[in-house]
C-alpha cells in the first residue's frame, strides 16, 4: 500500500457546547495549541458547532480555504457525525475526510471535577483527531446490484402476509413451505381473539390474495438446502420432495425468515401428561371444543368441569425455557370463553402463576371472571399435583390467594397450557443462513428496539414467531415491517453500503487462511490474482469488525478508516506533550467556597437573585416577575443550581413546581 | 387440606350476590375496611372462600357477623364485585344453613315463596287469633269447619317449632364457631370480661361507629343521630324496649290502661325510638342514599317493613285506646298489629331477624380473644 499524501489544509473547530464543554475545558488555550499544529490552517472556537450559522461558516471555510480535512471537537459522534459529514459533502469535501472528536462526554462531562485534566485529555484527543484526518482517505459508498426478488422461508400467516405486500410493491416473491399446505400453525386453530374468525378463515383470505398475485411463487413440501451469496444476490437452493427430489435454485436480493414456532410438548408425567387419563394439552382441548356438539365429551364421559394449568414448560427457573410465552394466557381464557358459549354450565378453574393478558386482552380476563371462572394462583416451587381419582382427576394446589392454603378439587378434565418453543429444526435454518440464535434458542435480531427485524447478516430479515413468542397480530406486524425494510433495500436494484470494511493488500498476502478462519461473517474468500492465491473480501458481507487485521502474519489487511497509519498517527498525536497554562479561573477557586464571584454573573442571574431575595419562588413565578420566557429562566436556574447559587426549597402548594431559594439564604 | 366445591358460587348467587366472583383478590376491600383487624383478611378472604366453595370456612367464621355493611368496600372495589352486599348474602346463607328446617333457604332464595308464605301465615294467624275469642260470630262460623282445638293446637305447635329451630340454629352456629381457631388459654378473656365487652358494644355500638369514621364517608358531614349506627341502635333498643313492655303487660296479665304506668311509658318511648329508626332505614333504602343502602333484598324490606307496620298500628291502637274508640277500623288495625307482630316472632329464626341472635354469639367469640 503506497503512502498516501498527508493532508495540507486542515480546519479544526472546537465547540463550547454553550458552556457544556467550555465551563471545564479551556477551549481558548486548546485553540492556540491546535493552531500551531502542522497542516492546520484554520482553528476556531464556536459556541455551538452544530448551529446552522456555524455549519454555513464551515462550508464557507472549506471552500474559501480549500480545506482537505476537518475536525470538530464537540460531542459524541453518535449525535452529530452525520451532521458534519453532511456539512463536508455540501462543501464539496469527501465526507470521510471528516473526523469528530468527543470532548464533551469524554472530557468535560466525565472530568468536571478536574477541569485542568479535562483540558489536557481534550488536547490529546484533538491532536489525535488531526493526525487521523491527515491520513484519512476519500471513500465512496459501495454499490451492489440487487435482484428485485425475495425468498420467504415459511408460509405461515407471517410469511404469507409479507409475501403479499412484497409482491404488491413489485418484487418477485418465492414463498417456501415445508408442509404440503400453506397456513402453518394458524390453519389448524379455531376461533381467534378478537375478530372471532377461525384460523382457517384467516389463512383462506391470505391464500386467496396470494393466488391472485402472479409474482408470488409458492413452493410446498420444499426445504431450503443451501444458501450462498450475500445481500442483493443470494442464491437459495431448495429441494422439493416428490417421487424424485427436485432441486431448484432461486436468486434473491433478500431473504425473509418466517419459520415460526412449535408448541411445547409436556414431558411424560409432567402434571400427569400421558401417565394419567384426562390430561390433555390446550391444542387438543381446542379441537375438542370444535368437534364436540351438544355436550363436551372426553373419553366417553361428559365434561362438566375443566382445570387449566398455565405456564407448563414455560418460565422455568431451572429448565431451558426461562421466558414467558405471552400468548397462552389469552389463548386459554379465550378457549374457556368459547367453551362457555358452546357448552354452558361447565365450570372452569384456572391454575395460573401470573395472568398476562396485556392490552385489550385484559377484557377477556374480565369477561371470564364475570362468567364465574375461578382463578387460583400457584408458585413455581409448589406446582399443582394431578392424580386420577375414580373417573375424575384430583388436583391439589397451594393457592396463594387463599392464604397459601392447600386445596383439593376434582375435575373431569385437566388441560395443560403449553407455550411456544423454537422449532426443532430451527438450528438447521440458522446454520444455513448463519443467523445468530439467542439463549432462548429463538433467532436474534440486531437490536430489539432499534433494529427489531434485521439480523446481523445483511439482507436476511426476521418476521413472526421464529424470533420469539408472538401472537398473530404481532407476528404480522413484524413480518410486514421486515417486508417494508426489504423493499426499501431492493427496490432501486442497487444497494449502497458504508465503505468501512477490510482491505487486503494482494502483494503482501500469501493466503494462509487465518483471516478466513476468524471471520464470523464468511466475508473472506480465496481468489487467484497474477497466478497467486490471495484472500479477497466480499464487500457486501464484510461488517468492518476488524477481527481479521491483527491475525494476519504479514500485515496484509487494513480496516479502512482504521488503517495502521491512522491508528499510529492518533497514538502519536495523543502521546505528544501538552503544555497547558493553568487556567485563570476565579470561579474555579470559588467553586469550593460554594459560590461564584459576582462579576461573572450574567445580568439575568442578578435579576433572578433579586427576585429570590424576597423568598423562595418557583420558576414560573420568577419568569412572570422578570417578564422572561420560562424556558430561559429554567435554563439559567439549572445552571445556577449547578453552581450552588440557588437550591431547591420544596414543592409548591399545588404539588406542581419546585421552589428555589438563594443558597446562602438557607 | 380443604376441598373445593365448584357449584357453591351458584348457590351464593341465589342468596342475592350477583357479581362477587369477578373479584381478583386485589385486597382493596380489606385495606379500606375499618373493622379489619390483624390478619382477618375480610372481606377479601370471605369472597375467596365463597368462590372456592369452602363452606366450612364461611360457616365457622365470626368475621361474617362482625361486618355492619357500611359499604366502603363496595365503593372501593375496582371490579364491581360488591363485597358489601356479598357479605349480606353470605349472612343470609349462614342463617339459612344454621336453621335446621330448610325453610329459610326457600324464603331467601325465592321471593314468591317468601311472599306466599307470609300471606298464608297471616291467614293462619288470623284464624288462630279467633281462637282467643271463640264466642265471636265469625269464630263460630269458622269452627263449624275447623274444630277449635285443632286450630289452637296447630298454632301452638308452630310456635314451639319456631322456638326449637331457633335454639338448634344457635347451637349449630356455636358448634361451627367453637370448632375453629380458638385462642390459647392465656389469650382468652374471662366470661365476665366478655360480657362486659358485649354490654359495652350493645350499649354504644362502638365498633359500628368506626364504620362511619372514614374521612371521605358520606356520613362524615351528617349529624350523629341520622348515621347508620344510630339508626340501628334506635331500632334495636326500641324493639327490646317494646319487648320488655309487652312482657311486663303479660306478667301482670292486665294491659296497662293508664298512660303514666311505667310499662306504658316504656312502651311509648321504645315504640317512638323504633319507629324513628325503622322510618329512616326504610327511607335510606328507598332513596338508596349510599352504596350500602342501594341494593335491598326482599328480606331487608320485609324485616324493616314488618317492624314499621307493627309500630304504626301499635301507636294507632294506643290512640284508639286513649280515646276509648271501639270501631271496626280499630278492630281491623288490632288484627293487623297482632298478626304482623306474631309473624315477626314466628319467622324470627327464618328471616333477617335471626341476626339478632347470631351476631351476639359471633361477638361473644370475638371478645373471647384478648385484643
Amino acid at each position: 500500500m503506497e503512502e498516501k499524501q498527508e493532508k495540507k489544509r486542515i480546519g479544526v473547530y472546537i465547540c463550547h457546547c454553550g458552556g457544556n464543554i467550555s465551563d471545564y475545558v479551556d477551549v481558548e488555550q486548546l485553540r492556540d495549541i491546535v493552531s500551531n499544529e502542522k497542516n492546520v490552517v484554520i482553528s476556531k472556537n464556536v459556541m455551538f458547532a452544530c448551529a446552522d450559522s456555524n455549519q454555513k461558516e464551515m462550508i464557507k471555510d472549506i471552500q474559501e480555504e480549500q480545506l482537505d480535512g476537518i475536525v470538530v471537537a464537540s460531542c459524541s459522534p453518535k449525535l452529530h457525525l452525520h451532521t458534519f459529514r453532511n456539512v463536508a459533502e455540501r462543501a464539496g469535501l469527501n465526507p470521510y475526510n471528516y473526523v469528530q472528536v468527543n470532548v464533551r462526554e469524554q472530557c468535560s462531562w466525565a472530568h468536571s471535577d478536574h477541569p485542568d485534566q479535562a483540558s489536557y485529555k481534550a488536547a490529546g484527543l484533538i491532536r489525535a483527531g488531526i493526525k487521523r484526518v491527515s491520513h484519512s482517505e476519500a471513500l465512496e459508498n459501495i454499490q451492489i446490484k440487487a435482484h428485485k426478488s425475495v425468498v420467504i422461508i415459511g408460509a405461515g400467516v407471517s410469511g404469507m402476509r409479507a409475501s403479499i405486500d412484497l409482491a404488491r410493491m413489485g418484487n418477485q416473491v418465492f414463498l417456501i413451505e415445508k408442509e404440503a399446505n400453506a397456513g402453518g400453525q394458524i390453519a389448524g386453530k379455531g376461533k381467534l381473539f378478537p375478530t372471532e374468525q377461525t384460523g382457517k378463515m384467516v389463512v383462506d383470505t391470505l391464500m386467496d390474495q396470494i393466488r391472485r398475485l402472479p409474482n408470488i411463487t409458492l413452493f410446498t413440501e420444499a426445504r431450503v438446502a443451501k444458501v450462498t451469496g450475500s445481500i442483493g444476490n443470494f442464491k437459495v437452493d431448495i429441494v422439493i420432495q416428490k417421487a424424485q427430489d427436485e432441486t431448484i435454485s432461486l436468486q434473491a436480493g433478500s431473504i425473509l425468515v418466517t419459520t415460526g414456532y412449535e408448541t411445547y410438548t409436556p414431558k411424560e408425567g409432567e402434571f400427569g401428561f400421558q401417565t394419567s387419563p384426562r390430561v390433555i394439552t390446550l391444542d387438543v382441548f381446542d379441537r375438542m371444543i370444535r368437534e364436540c356438539e351438544g355436550k363436551l365429551v372426553y373419553d366417553k364421559k361428559q365434561v362438566s368441569s375443566v382445570a387449566f394449568i398455565y405456564c407448563v414448560g414455560m418460565r422455568q427457573s431451572k429448565g431451558d425455557n426461562k421466558y414467558c410465552s405471552r400468548t397462552c394466557c389469552t389463548s386459554t381464557i379465550h378457549s374457556s370463553l368459547v367453551m362457555h358459549e358452546k357448552f354452558p354450565r361447565i365450570r372452569a378453574l384456572h391454575l395460573y402463576r401470573d395472568i398476562r393478558t396485556y392490552g385489550k386482552q385484559e377484557m377477556l380476563y374480565e369477561k371470564s371472571s364475570k362468567a364465574g371462572d375461578i382463578y387460583l394462583m400457584f408458585q413455581e416451587q409448589h406446582p399443582p399435583h394431578v392424580e386420577s381419582s375414580g373417573d375424575q382427576m384430583k388436583i391439589t394446589v397451594k393457592d396463594h390467594l387463599t392464604g397459601k392454603q392447600e386445596l383439593d378439587v376434582k375435575v373431569d378434565l385437566v388441560v395443560l397450557v403449553t407455550g411456544m418453543v423454537p422449532r426443532t429444526d430451527s438450528n438447521q435454518v440458522a446454520e444455513l443462513l448463519k443467523i445468530p440464535v439467542g439463549s432462548d434458542k429463538f433467532y436474534n435480531e440486531i437490536h430489539p428496539k432499534l433494529r427489531p427485524v434485521e439480523t446481523v447478516i445483511n439482507g436476511v430479515f426476521l418476521g413472526g414467531s421464529c424470533q420469539g413468542p408472538k401472537n398473530i397480530s404481532e407476528s404480522v406486524q413484524s413480518s410486514l415491517s421486515a417486508a417494508a425494510k426489504i423493499n426499501a433495500i431492493i427496490r432501486k436494484e442497487t444497494i449502497e453500503l458504508e465503505p468501512i470494511i477490510a482491505r487486503i493488500d494482494a502483494e503482501k498476502c500469501t493466503w494462509c487462511g487465518k483471516c478466513q478462519e476468524v471471520c464470523e461473517y464468511d466475508a473472506i474468500f480465496q481468489v487467484e490474482t497474477n497466478g497467486k492465491l490471495v484472500a479477497a473480501v466480499n464487500e457486501a458481507v464484510c461488517k468492518g469488525c476488524g477481527i481479521c487485521t491483527p491475525v494476519c502474519p504479514y500485515d496484509a489487511i487494513d480496516l479502512i478508516q482504521y488503517t495502521n497509519q491512522e491508528i499510529e498517527g492518533m497514538i502519536d498525536g495523543f502521546a505528544q506533550d501538552v503544555e497547558l497554562k493553568a487556567r485563570e479561573r476565579e470561579e474555579g477557586a470559588a467553586h469550593e467556597e460554594g459560590g461564584v464571584m459576582m462579576k461573572d454573573f450574567p445580568q439575568l442571574w442578578r435579576s433572578i437573585m433579586d427576585v429570590l431575595d424576597e423568598g423562595p419562588k418557583t420558576i414560573p413565578q420568577i419568569a412572570l416577575k422578570l417578564s422572561q420566557p420560562a424556558e430561559l429562566i429554567t435554563w439559567h436556574m439549572m445552571t445556577m443550581n449547578k453552581y450552588f447559587i440557588v437550591e431547591p426549597a420544596g414543592i409548591d402548594e399545588n404539588d406542581e413546581y419546585y421552589r428555589y431559594q438563594l443558597k446562602n439564604k438557607a | 387440606m380443604k376441598t373445593m366445591d365448584l357449584s357453591f358460587s351458584e348457590e351464593i348467587k341465589r342468596y342475592g350476590s350477583e357479581d362477587f366472583y369477578t373479584c381478583y383478590s386485589c385486597g382493596n376491600c380489606t385495606a379500606v375496611c375499618s373493622l379489619t383487624e390483624k390478619n382477618a383478611n375480610f372481606p377479601r378472604m370471605m369472597i375467596r372462600h365463597g368462590m372456592l366453595g369452602l363452606k366450612d370456612e364461611i360457616l365457622s367464621s365470626k368475621e361474617l357477623w362482625l361486618c355492619y355493611a357500611c359499604g366502603d368496600c363496595t365503593e372501593t372495589c375496582p371490579r364491581q364485585a360488591d363485597p358489601g352486599h356479598y357479605m349480606a348474602a353470605l349472612r343470609r346463607y349462614a342463617i339459612a344453613y344454621y336453621e335446621p328446617t330448610g325453610l329459610t333457604r326457600l324464603i331467601f332464595k325465592s321471593n314468591p315463596f317468601a311472599i306466599v308464605l307470609t300471606i298464608i301465615l297471616s291467614f293462619i294467624l288470623g284464624l288462630f287469633l279467633f281462637t282467643l275469642k271463640p264466642d265471636h260470630e265469625v269464630a263460630r262460623w269458622i269452627f263449624k269447619w275447623l274444630p277449635f282445638d285443632v286450630v289452637h293446637d296447630m298454632g301452638m305447635v308452630i310456635f314451639i317449632l319456631t322456638g326449637i329451630s331457633m335454639v338448634i340454629g344457635l347451637f349449630n352456629m356455636f358448634r361451627h364457631l367453637s370448632g375453629k381457631n380458638q385462642p390459647a388459654k392465656e389469650r382468652r378473656n374471662s366470661f365476665f370480661q366478655i360480657m362486659r365487652h358485649l354490654a359495652d358494644e350493645f350499649g354504644t355500638f362502638r365498633r359500628y361507629q368506626k364504620c362511619d369514621r372514614e374521612e371521605e364517608s358520606f356520613w362524615q358531614t351528617k349529624p350523629w343521630y341520622v348515621r347508620p349506627w344510630a339508626i340501628h341502635w334506635t331500632i334495636m333498643w326500641g324493639f327490646l324496649g317494646l319487648l320488655a313492655a309487652t312482657t311486663l303487660d303479660f306478667i301482670f296479665k292486665d294491659p296497662a290502661m293508664k298512660i303514666w304506668w311505667p310499662s306504658r311509658i316504656l312502651g311509648t318511648v321504645a315504640g317512638l325510638l323504633m319507629m324513628y329508626g325503622a322510618t329512616l332505614a326504610l327511607w335510606y333504602r328507598f332513596k338508596r342514599i349510599t352504596k350500602s343502602y342501594s341494593e335491598s333484598h326482599l328480606a331487608d324490606w320485609m324485616f324493616l317493613g314488618f317492624l314499621w307496620v307493627a309500630g304504626l298500628t301499635g301507636f294507632w291502637l294506643e290512640i284508639a285506646v286513649a280515646f276509648d274508640s271501639d270501631s271496626v277500623v280499630n278492630h281491623v288495625t288490632f288484627l293487623i298489629h297482632t298478626v304482623i307482630s306474631m309473624e315477626l316472632v314466628l319467622l324470627f329464626a327464618f328471616s333477617k331477624f335471626a341476626h339478632a341472635i347470631y351476631r351476639p354469639l359471633a361477638l361473644f367469640f370475638y371478645f373471647r380473644e384478648k385484643g
